[in-house]
């Protein structure tokens, strides 16, 4: 015969299970904002944002978690997507769409290295000093073992694929990373990729051993499978977002188009760790690329 | 059939045709698509269209001869004024557009709202006037606007080095072309290969648009009288003359024709942006008003329309000039390199294609020309 349960055990056993579940529940919350990446002294450590110039609370909140997570993970620069500020171009857009949300990043020293896009006033943006173009719409800086190649793809001229090439041949360091706002591969339904660009370039990254591209322009975040031995990303949700544009397709390694996101990367030898983080916080996507021998 | 291909080959279909199945490969198939464009744009783009534009320059050289449409060339002086008007009025409506955006990268492309397709010109001319001044004034109005055009849109060819002293080389090629001449060479293939040849280099190393390359040479080739209708079989004088320009370019033409259109047609559907909108709001709003207000200002200031040309007539005139397609292509494609400014213009020119059936909806409507009630006596 079966004893019949009291009701305060009733309550007692259900206040149990409750705290079971918000325990778990707790505990991958907690995974979630944990960081993944080695964080080891003296890699070469980036976050990487695009289309993130709004000026809207979501810019703000995006750039909130940055500076959350650079407390955890003290990356040293951004590297921007293109689609920096949005709208018009004057002093108090530079105010409102980057240098108030980035305050606390910029306070704490951190550079940003900006590429071009078509929301970009390129005479505006070349030579505002916190986007450190040098007066270039294309230009290449290096980083410990890293050097990054920044374009404008909004209209990649002769002298603009001349020097791309002849800089990626030129270039000593084992890793090269290469960015700019159109993306080569995408399953972002508004644009999708810019094939007309990657007829071009691909053929010049492969040759000279182009490790990692970075785009924005369609509003997600999309990783996408190898192409060629070359890992591209679009990350295009740093301010702005598409709810529901990733049209998944058999080349998309992860994704995430239900909210903003930007990346954490982290170089260290052979290695380059990445982990995206949400607005509200949460690691979407994370992993190793691991550089294949030239 | 016969006659099929007499009409496709008088009506440049060859170009809708190259246009659609460019379309069709760059949303289908698109990386093969941008693969064989990008491998044939400079044979077609700065050699093969040296010669496209060498057989129009040709016609209107020979239409402003003593007989010639356009001889003496100032009953051109209105049609002339109305393109400029024409000019301004897209421009205008180019930059405003753009300025209103946040795409200022954009602003470059104003030469491409300049463009006026002459074929579909003429092919809507000929749909609703038949012939007549109005279809000339058209075709006047068409060839003046690209003519400014191609000279602003001339020294913006983007090229890797620029080498100035190269126009040296337009002297010997000028002066080969003047000898030629003087010892009344008929054959053109010593104008074009050695002459030709020269200028092609001088314009290409010193940074101008080699498809214009040929310009120089064309009124130094043997020429007869003619009316100025570019795209219909000359039927008389040395036309005919198996040596003659036309005669021998007449058939390549029509297939760089249709690869100059195949290789720059071919956008992504998904390239419909803020340059395709403001082409498209140009070529279809600006241009016509620009016309007709120019128009009506040279008419005030005393020069006269074309006989059986009023006010109706010149309205749809205006919107018959709004069709920049291949004359679009060409100007986006000298303006921008590769990348989504060039496919964003281009999809706009492409898609001024829809000002046809403005203007033969306009002409309907305004009851103008073979829509007309007294058609059969209309012009």
């Amino acid at each position: 015969m079966a004893l019949e349960e009291t009701p305060r055990g009733q309550v007692r056993r259900r206040l149990a299970r409750r705290a079971v579940c918000l325990a778990a529940l707790l505990q991958l919350t907690i995974a979630a904002q944990d960081l993944t990446l080695p964080n080891r002294p003296g890699s070469v450590k980036f976050a990487a944002i695009g289309d993130n110039g709004t000026g809207e609370f979501e810019q703000y909140d995006v750039a909130r978690q940055m500076k959350i997570w650079h407390g955890k993970f003290p990356f040293e620069f951004v590297i921007m997507l293109g689609d920096n500020i949005y709208g018009g171009n004057g002093p108090a857009d530079f105010v409102q769409k980057f240098e108030r949300p980035y305050k606390p990043l910029l306070d704490a020293g951190v550079k940003f290295f900006a590429s071009l896009g078509n929301h970009d006033d390129a005479t505006a943006d070349i030579s505002y000093k916190p986007f450190n173009m040098g007066g270039q719409r294309y230009y290449s800086y290096a980083r410990g073992n890293v050097r990054f190649f920044v374009l404008d793809s909004n209209a990649l001229e002769p002298a603009q694929i001349a020097w791309i090439g002849g800089a990626l041949k030129d270039a000593q360091e084992p890793w090269k990373i290469c960015y700019f706002h159109h993306p080569l591969y995408s399953d972002g339904g508004r644009h999708g990729p810019s094939v007309d660009l990657r007829v071009v370039l691909e053929p010049i990254f492969v040759k000279y051993g182009v490790n990692v591209v970075y785009s924005g322009h369609d509003h997600v975040y999309e990783r996408i499978k190898p192409q060629k031995g070359i890992t591209y990303f679009v990350a295009g949700s740093g301010g702005q977002l598409r709810k529901g544009d990733l049209r998944r397709s058999t080349n998309t390694a992860a994704g995430l188009d239900q909210d903003q996101s930007f990346m954490l990367n982290e170089v260290v030898e052979d290695d380059l760790h990445f982990q995206v983080i949400s607005r509200n916080g949460r690691t979407v996507d994370r992993g190793t690329i691991h550089r294949q021998p030239q | 059939m016969t006659r099929l291909l007499r009409f496709a080959d008088e009506h440049y279909l060859v170009v809708p045709i190259g246009a659609a199945v460019a379309i069709v490969w760059a949303n289908t198939g698109a990386y093969s698509y941008f693969q064989i464009s990008r491998a044939l744009s400079f044979a077609v783009n700065d050699v093969g269209m040296a010669f496209a534009f060498a057989f129009l320059a040709q016609e209107v050289v020979e239409a402003m001869l003593p007989g010639g449409t356009l001889h003496p060339w100032t009953r051109a002086a209105v049609p002339i004024v109305a393109a400029v008007g024409g000019i301004v009025g897209a421009v205008a409506l180019y930059v405003f557009y753009i300025r209103s955006g946040d795409e200022t990268n954009l602003l470059a492309g104003w030469p491409i709202a300049a463009a006026v397709d002459i074929a579909f010109a003429y092919f809507i001319a000929a749909s609703v006037f038949r012939r007549g001044a109005a279809v000339t004034f058209l075709l006047l109005l068409a060839i003046a606007s690209d003519a400014i055009g191609l000279v602003i849109v001339s020294y913006r060819f983007p090229v890797l080095t620029v080498h100035p002293a190269a126009a040296a080389l337009l002297i010997p090629a000028l002066w080969g072309a003047a000898v030629l001449r003087k010892n009344a060479v008929h054959s053109v293939w010593p104008y074009v290969l050695v002459c030709g040849t020269l200028s092609w280099f001088a314009f290409y190393w010193t940074g101008v648009h080699p498809a214009l390359s040929l310009l120089p040479i064309v009124p130094f080739l043997p020429h007869a009288a003619r009316d100025l209708n570019p795209l219909a079989d000359p039927a008389r004088g040395r036309h005919k003359s198996a040596a003659h320009f036309e005669a021998v370019f007449r058939y390549p033409v029509q297939v760089i024709a249709f690869l100059f259109a195949f290789v720059n047609s071919g956008v992504s559907i998904r390239a419909f942006d803020d340059g395709t909108w403001a082409v498209l709001l140009a070529a279809l709003i600006g241009r016509p008003l620009g016309i007709a207000i120019a128009a009506a200002l040279a008419v005030s200031g005393g020069l006269e329309l074309p006989r059986r040309v009023g006010g109706r007539e010149l309205a749809v005139i205006a919107l018959a000039a709004s069709s920049s397609f291949t004359f679009g292509l060409f100007f986006a494609t000298a303006v921008f390199p590769v990348g989504p400014l060039l496919n964003q213009t281009k999809m706009g020119a492409i898609a001024t294609a829809a000002g046809a059936l403005l203007a033969i909806g306009a002409a309907r409507g305004l009851r103008v020309g073979r829509f007309a009630p007294d058609a059969s006596h209309s012009t």
